[in-house]
């Protein structure tokens, strides 16, 4: 019957198909490094000395922003500056305050000199005063993110920090030569990062997949699909009672367990076809409009057995809402809810560690995600079968008290 | 039970959910081997669930079943094999062929695929559907239908066949090839249970008759001896309107 559902047939793999491609490309800017997707920055250089030249430059450096100093031709005032963010022309507006430089040396100056007097040694430089602050203005476009928003502060406070350093160095180096009357060269405070930070992505050694938009939707699409075939698998049961079948089926010899496993295989293969449709895309297709291909990993035992049990764990689920309810609409309208629902929660459409805590605790209660978090541990994680068991045993268990319910119910309203 | 006995009821009774009034209320009737026995009544009088129950859809709240010496409550599986059910609805796939339905539900009677190729053949064309065998159920005709809905239930050559309302709503000739048929399977030894609202049909194809109204049977007996009991009622149609009033009912 479903091969003559052409429509159906539509539904069940092209869907699946072109929304996991809609979905990878467009959420592949929020999973790409920043470094891909530019911030267009205007930078008021008011201070024109060292903390001005470091802060741009290093902003330049950086390939995180397009860092715009002039507009219109002409540096712009702070109020123009305001008004360029205001305006969303730029997502960052930076404001170096004039003199900044000379501040920042000002108090340098002043802790040495004071480290100098504490132990009893006369400095050459007489005590100034350190009671000005730099105030750097940040502007962020409203619609900038917070994680992204913090990001940035810390970028500049680390910008910030280098060029307090680098001048306290400078300073300290000018004190001490001017005490020995003596030149000091070959100072560098340009390379003074010692401690080198080397991320990297926890998993097998020899394995070093980058969680990007592809590894994360390609089975997060899939897992949906599968359980989007509760509405086809219950609007079929709904439709095998309303018009007769089931009574002739009922009537004949054989067990209600057989008419149960004969639907479950049928739908078994289409959510197995519906799998690998979805790897040739993740693998074949996506490429070729410039998203990462999908890697799928080695242990193709461990992915049988998620693919298993997330399907059986979907089938269930159908069959039950397939006897629960007396109509299509009824079954069509619950199932398609409460499946966007679990989705949801699940992390389909947001993946989880993106979720509020209170969320991260409830997604662990929808069955898609038990599915991902397996096909994550097999494609990031590159897990074997043990890894992913308890992900697995979790789907079985959930096929076998929603087909287990879908069994009663069946018998019940036939008593 | 006599050795004639096809099948025998005892006390049956049904109750749906939530209902306080029993659809059928502690039916007996004994149906003789070889018979052509109608199940006749008014709309919600209790025949469908009278079948449905005889043919293990639905399950009794109480009674007993005998069908051909095997207890139906404890042997059901066995029964289901000696029955042949052609039901009130058109209880095919209509998006499958007439083949393909008949094929199906072929195998799922255990028949081998090529007793049932031929069976499906003969009956295709004993009943003038071979021309459209590999057309889909959905694009047919009431009367085609009907036709397939009928051969899917007597496949494996049932000892037992119920037929719920076989011609309802089907044109003159598709109703006599039905009912000649239905003669002939009879004469070949077939019990057949059959419920009608044509009473012109039934009083032409029963040799036995139950009246059915309000889940208890009000007559019954051979369709020609219950007539000549009423001398006000001279056919069998008299004889139902005299015994269930002329209310309509829902």
């Amino acid at each position: 019957m479903l091969i003559r559902d052409k429509a159906g047939l539509a539904i069940l793999f092209l869907m699946p198909m072109i929304m996991v491609l809609v979905i990878t490309l467009v959420q592949d800017f929020a999973f790409q490094s920043i470094k891909e997707n530019q911030i267009k920055l205007l930078l008021l250089d008011n201070d024109r000395d060292s903390l001005g030249i470091f802060i741009a430059n290093g902003l330049k450096n950086s390939e995180y922003f397009v860092v715009t100093e002039k507009l219109n031709g002409k540096t712009p005032s702070d109020d123009a500056v305001h008004k360029a963010v205001a305006a969303g022309d730029y997502q960052i507006g930076i404001i170096i305050p004039a003199h900044a430089t000379q501040v920042i040396r000002s108090h340098a100056r002043a802790k040495i000199t004071r480290i100098f007097m504490s132990l009893k040694i006369n400095t050459p430089l007489p005590i100034v005063d350190d009671t000005d602050s730099v105030r750097l203005t940040v502007l962020f476009d409203p619609v900038i993110k917070s994680s992204f928003k913090n990001s940035i502060l810390s970028t500049l406070d680390k910008f910030t920090s280098k060029i307090e350093a680098k001048v306290a160095l400078g300073e300290f180096a000018y004190i001490l030569a001017k005490m020995f009357n003596r030149p000091i060269t070959n100072l560098h405070f340009d390379d003074m990062s010692i401690v080198q930070l080397n991320p990297s992505y926890a998993a097998d050694s020899k394995w070093s997949i980058i969680p990007n938009s592809v590894q994360h939707n390609v089975p997060a699409w899939t897992m949906f699909a599968m359980f989007f075939l509760v509405i086809p698998l219950a609007g079929c049961i709904i439709k095998e009672r309303d018009e007769g079948s089931l009574f002739r089926l009922m009537t004949m010899p054989g067990s209600y367990f057989k008419i149960f496993s004969g639907k479950i295989i049928v739908y078994l293969v289409v959510c197995i076809i519906q799998f690998l449709l979805m790897i040739a895309v993740g693998v074949f297709f996506l490429p070729i409009l410039g998203l990462p291909q999908l890697v799928l990993g080695s242990n193709f035992a461990a992915m049988a057995l998620i693919v298993l049990s997330s399907a059986l764990a979907a089938l269930g689920y159908g069959m039950a809402t397939g006897v629960f309810f007396k109509t299509h609409q009824q079954a069509a309208s619950f199932g398609s809810i409460s499946v966007i629902i679990m989705a949801a929660l699940g992390g389909v459409w947001v993946p989880v560690h993106f979720m509020p805590q209170v969320m991260q605790q409830v997604a662990t209660y929808s069955p898609l995600n038990w599915g991902l978090n397996g096909f994550y541990d097999i494609f990031l994680r590159n897990t074997g079968v043990s890894g992913i068991l308890p992900d697995a045993f979790k789907l079985l268990a959930f096929f076998a008290i929603t087909s287990g319910i879908a069994y009663v119910v069946f018998l019940w309203k036939r008593r | 039970m006599k050795q004639t006995e096809m099948i025998t009821v005892n006390n049956l009774t049904r109750f749906y959910k939530g209902m306080n009034i029993p659809a059928i209320d502690g039916l007996s009737f004994s149906i003789t081997m070889g018979s052509f026995f109608g199940l006749l009544g008014p709309n919600g009088a209790g025949k469908t669930t009278t079948i449905s129950i005889l043919c293990g859809y639905l399950k009794a709240t109480s009674g007993e079943i005998i069908m051909d010496g095997i207890d139906f409550s404890h042997q059901q599986q066995l029964v289901k094999k000696i029955i042949g059910v052609v039901p009130q609805d058109i209880a095919l796939y209509p998006t499958l062929s007439a083949l393909e339905n008949l094929r199906f539900f072929g195998k799922m009677y255990g028949l081998k695929s090529k007793q049932l190729s031929e069976k499906i053949e003969y009956y295709l064309r004993l009943f003038g559907l071979e021309n459209n065998s590999h057309r889909r159920v959905e694009t047919f005709s009431g009367g085609m239908k009907r036709r397939v809905n009928l051969i899917a239930g007597i496949l494996h050559a049932p000892k037992i066949l119920f037929l719920d309302e076989p011609t309802v709503g089907i044109d003159v000739q598709s109703r006599t090839v039905i009912v000649d048929f239905l003669k002939q399977l009879n004469r070949e030894g077939t019990t057949i249970i059959y419920t009608s609202h044509h009473m012109e049909e039934a009083e032409q194809l029963c040799s036995t008759v139950a009246i059915i109204d309000y889940g208890k049977i009000i007559a019954y007996g051979n369709p020609e001896e219950l007539i000549a009991k009423n001398p006000e009622c001279n056919t069998l149609e008299n004889l139902f309107l005299y015994h269930t009033g002329r209310d309509l009912r829902d």
